[in-house]
């Protein structure tokens, strides 16, 4: 099976329109994370901890419902002990027995329980363990800078460094937005953290393919137009990155449909980040080298038609 | 067949590497699934001993089994699987006892101590709170203060002010150093990935998953690790205060006895619950008073003329505390003998060493005894009795019943387990029992250089938690910092020690007040559905895959697969644990490794394209894809090591599975997809499917 016979797709001709949306994409995306800041989840911002033991045994699952259809979201919903007994953490709310039992009173009318015990809780995550958090990511993104620098060149490095920053503030945008429009429930947690970085760690591996293949078709190609060769390269690499996408986008959307409310957020996330990701390397990281090259540089290069047919040059 | 015989080794080596590494996660889930099975069964049995027998059956037949099956298994995270959850509460009413000075502590003070204590159970206001409240209800009203009973130093600047100001932060810095001290504890242990929360005011509430030896875990949480070096002061000065001591309590049986007749009664009862030991015991101390009887009876002898056995309960009755145990006379010289000592009269040697050793059925009357407020005034100020932490072994060896030696020591020790910057359990080369040897800071060395320096001939004890593990007598001077703790029970107690040691020791005691089994925090139902999703989107890759790439697909879906089993059968090995975070590394991975077959499939296929031969295609394109493979594993590489190392916990976990993960992608993507190739390329064939457009025969 083959997708394409020969793709010989312009994508850096309108490098500049696509320049515009990510601006505005990361820009907006790190305006709305000011404006209204993540829903932090139980483990950054602590909260409350019930045991709950029921007469009759009943399952998590349906426990979990009736909680969540009640507005308290992003709760953890445990076995504890016994058959019947649950722990059940959720944000800090005054009250927070009176509260669970008011609403399993309400909607579970036929099942007895009672509370054994409440507490509070300090966050899992604290400010501290975040700091660490951020600082070694930090780090890593440095470390990359300064392989892909050495296996490229450095404005590969830089470009693959910006891909970074601009997928993962793209994803929060996208996060943000689909949690404020009540599309899907997503609370900042321990879980949302690794979906980013995975996020992160697509970015780079999508962007350094592409990349290679530029610096290949460069010594392949020599004297060719830079912008036509990245076109080349994005075009040459395109059905390796539909595969790869594909076949990823397939697991993530399984987990998204039947993986169940609390693995939803992790695969969504993910799910967004790996098309932000795919975007990027796709028609953002090549034109930025060209833009580098042109205007900082001050490179001539010739505009690439996509029309031409001499644009992909004959096997060297 | 011989030349591709490296292939098919490297093929088939890493299944049988990842089956031999699985087998103890299938065979745990075998055995636990009978376990569970037995457990239900004996539950329905119609008699506790039915249900006690059918346990037995089980973890005879398969204990041990489950036990290194459960040790070598992939563990799974709290999130996937839950764990052990443990509440500890900081003893922080301890912690105001102790602050307190022990020679004015009364009636008074107990009392405030004991009523703080009560209403703490009920209640989550900070301790030092509740406490002053019950200070001012019971004592402040008798006219006692703070300044009555703690200690500020400065006594120009004592007020009342500065001893809550100090309280109170004591209790902070006791609860924080306690989290930490338990996070470092757990670390060392090995629990990967738990949870440590601060709950409430004063608990620690803990989530430890795959733990197997819970007796283990909880005397390692509740160890307070206080180690002290205390000089031995076992001589004529705490043999008179027992002697006075038996006087006391005569005199006070005397004049109770004139009113009624219960204290011998009840003696007696005690006596008669440990049959076997009071036999012995009597028989020692008939011994014991038969031979200082000839000794002393020409000087004087209160039970002279008497018939054996009225002079035995006539001194019984006499001295009521020290025929609770046995005390042995050393005198000083070389090859001097241990010498039963009675207490007749109070004429002791003033000279050598006294010993004393006590039955363990007596240890609670024995500490009740010397718990009362009229003997505690008794006891000299600067001392405190303390036993020894293991029954001695030639008694228990001889007549099976546990024996302790216990010890005077001087109140206030010489060195304490500050000054232990490392330590390390080892076995004695000479005895071969267990031991933990410690370094000291050179603070800590210069100090223990001149201590046993000045105590040479002396016995030091080494005591842990109030428990004397060891009273050697010094023999030289220590210089260096180095010592050792010996009189651990086995090998894992001595391994136990190393942790608690290294960690440091807890302010203040801790407890477990609770301690329950979780199920996983992501709870049942979505790792039901999660498995279920995780399946059926498996089954789609596999599909896309061959349908994209046809039988080059198959090869692919192969690698992956063999890749999945290896990252798993490899955090088995290193005692990963796998949570979410990991399985999201692990997906990362997956793709990565899908990723790096689609790069060669698509690299073979435009050489193909070219109008290259099979053979060559294939060369050229593993050859055109290696670079680019290698650089996107190497930058991913580097980034999960940077967060290897740096990150905690569930960062740690989803860079250790996808740490492996590249490796095994490397490995599968490059060398086990490239050997199946090949094998079937060598069997002549001309002809292999990637999914081009059309077949190239060549």
């Amino acid at each position: 099976m083959q997708y394409f016979e020969k793709p010989n797709i312009n994508f850096t001709g309108r490098r500049y329109l696509f320049f515009l949306i990510s601006l505005i994409s990361v820009v907006g995306g790190i305006l709305a994370a000011i404006i209204f800041p993540p829903v932090l989840g139980i483990d950054f911002s602590g909260g409350s901890e019930v045991a709950i033991e029921f007469k009759q045994d009943i399952q998590t699952a349906k426990l979990r419902s009736v909680i969540e259809q009640s507005g308290i979201k992003g709760s953890e919903i445990k076995s504890y002990g016994k058959e019947g007994q649950f722990l059940i953490r959720t944000k800090k709310i005054a009250q927070v027995d009176s509260v669970l039992s008011n609403i399993i009173k309400s909607k579970l009318p036929t099942h007895e329980f009672n509370i054994i015990k409440v507490d509070n809780l300090e966050p899992k995550i604290g400010r501290e363990i975040g700091l660490q958090a951020i600082f070694a990511v930090l780090l890593a993104l440095v470390a990359i800078l300064i392989y892909i620098a050495f296996r490229f060149e450095f404005i590969f490095g830089l470009g693959a460094v910006i891909g970074v920053f601009h997928d993962t503030a793209f994803t929060f945008t996208f996060i943000i937005a689909f949690n404020h429009l009540g599309i899907i429930d997503l609370e900042l947690n321990q879980t949302i953290v690794a979906a980013l970085l995975t996020v992160v760690g697509y970015s780079i591996n999508d962007t350094v393919i592409v990349f290679d293949r530029i610096r290949e078709n460069r010594e392949k190609y020599k004297g060719f137009d830079f912008i036509r060769m990245v076109n080349l390269s994005i075009n040459e690499t395109l059905s390796r990155t539909i595969n790869t996408v594909g076949t990823t986008l397939i697991v993530l959307l399984t987990l998204t449909l039947l993986g169940g409310p609390v693995l939803q957020g992790f695969a969504f996330t993910m799910m967004i980040g790996i098309l932000v990701g795919t975007y990027s390397s796709v028609f953002v990281a090549g034109s930025f080298v060209i833009w580098y090259m042109q205007k900082i540089k001050k490179i001539e290069m010739k505009e690439f038609t996509g029309k031409d047919e001499d644009a992909l040059p004959a096997k060297a | 067949m011989k030349k591709h015989i490296g292939k098919i080794l490297l093929i088939v080596v890493p299944i049988i590497a990842a089956i031999a590494l699985l087998y103890p996660t299938y065979e745990s889930n075998r055995i636990g699934k009978i376990k569970s099975e037995v457990e239900r069964l004996a539950k329905k049995d119609s008699t506790s001993a039915d249900s006690l027998a059918r346990i037995e059956r089980f973890e005879k037949q398969y204990g041990e089994d489950l036990e290194s099956a459960n040790n070598n298994r992939v563990k799974l995270g709290l999130d996937l699987r839950g764990g052990m959850y443990v509440t500890l509460e900081v003893d922080v009413v301890r912690l105001i006892d102790e602050s307190a000075q022990r020679e004015t502590k009364d009636e008074l003070f107990v009392q405030v101590i004991e009523a703080t204590r009560t209403e703490t159970q009920n209640n989550d206001d900070p301790v030092i709170d509740i406490f002053l409240k019950k200070f001012d209800k019971i004592a402040r009203v008798k006219g006692k203060s703070l300044l009555s009973y703690f200690d500020v130093g400065d006594l120009r600047e004592a007020s009342e002010e500065k001893i809550i100001e100090r309280l109170k932060d004591n209790e902070k810095s006791a609860i924080d150093q306690a989290l930490e001290v338990i996070r470092q504890r757990i670390d060392k242990y090995g629990v990967s990935e738990p949870t440590i929360q601060k709950q409430g005011n004063r608990r620690i509430m803990l989530e430890l998953p795959g733990v197997n030896k819970e007796d283990e875990m909880r005397k390692l949480l509740q160890t307070t690790a206080r180690l002290e070096f205390n000089l031995v002061k076992n001589d004529q000065k705490i043999v008179r205060t027992f002697y006075k001591i038996d006087k006391l309590l005569a005199e006070q049986a005397k004049r109770r006895k004139g009113i009624i007749d219960t204290t011998t009664a009840s003696q007696d009862t005690l006596l008669a619950v440990t049959d076997t030991t009071k036999n012995e015991v009597a028989q020692n101390d008939t011994t014991a008073s038969d031979t200082t009887n000839a000794e002393t009876a020409d000087t004087s002898n209160p039970y002279a003329g008497l018939s054996e056995k009225e002079a035995q309960k006539r001194y019984m009755e006499d001295h009521p505390f020290t025929t609770l145990f046995l005390t042995f006379y050393i005198s000083p010289g070389e090859r001097s003998q241990s010498m039963p000592v009675n207490y007749t009269a109070d004429a002791f040697p003033s000279e050598g060493d006294y010993n004393f050793m006590i039955y363990e059925p007596m240890l609670k009357k024995f500490n009740e005894i010397l718990a009362r407020p009229e003997i505690r005034s008794l006891i000299p100020a600067d001392l405190k009795i303390l036993r020894e932490a293991k029954p001695d072994e030639r008694i228990l060896k001889e007549s099976s019943v546990n024996a302790y030696s216990f010890f005077a020591l001087k109140a206030e020790p010489e060195l304490t387990g500050d000054v232990v910057t490392n330590a390390m359990a080892t076995f004695d080369p000479q005895t071969n029992q267990p031991m933990v040897t410690m370094g000291m800071n050179t603070d800590g060395a210069e100090r223990w250089a001149r201590i046993t320096g000045a105590n040479i001939k002396k016995r030091i004890a080494i005591v842990l938690d109030d428990q004397v593990y060891s009273a050697p007598t010094v023999q030289v001077k220590i210089t260096g910092g180095n010592s050792q703790i010996t009189g651990m029970a086995d090998a894992d107690e001595a391994h136990l020690l190393e942790i608690v040691l290294k960690a440091g020791a807890l302010k203040a005691p801790v407890q477990i007040i609770e301690e329950r089994v979780v199920g996983p925090s992501l709870g049942e139902d979505s790792i039901r559905s999660g498995l279920t999703a995780l399946g059926i989107a498996a089954l789609l890759v596999i599909l896309y895959m061959f349908i994209y790439y046809s039988r080059g697909g198959l090869v692919a879906d192969f690698a992956v697969l063999l890749n999945v089993i290896l990252i798993v059968a490899v955090l088995a090995a290193f005692q990963g644990t796998l949570t979410l975070p990991g399985i999201a590394g692990l997906i990362l991975t997956l793709g990565m490794a899908v990723d790096a077959n689609v790069l060669i499939f698509e690299r073979i296929r435009e050489e193909l394209h070219r109008g290259r031969s099979l053979r060559s295609a294939v060369d050229e394109g593993f050859s055109k894809a290696y670079s680019a493979i290698i650089d996107s594993n190497i930058t991913t590489a580097i980034t999960a090591a940077i967060l290897y190392f740096l990150g905690t916990g569930p960062i740690q976990g989803f860079a250790l599975t996808l740490l492996i993960g590249i490796f095994g992608t490397l490995f599968t993507g490059i060398m086990v997809s490239r050997a199946v190739i090949e094998l079937s390329l060598s069997k002549g064939a001309t002809h292999f499917n990637f999914g081009q457009p059309k077949a190239i025969v060549n």
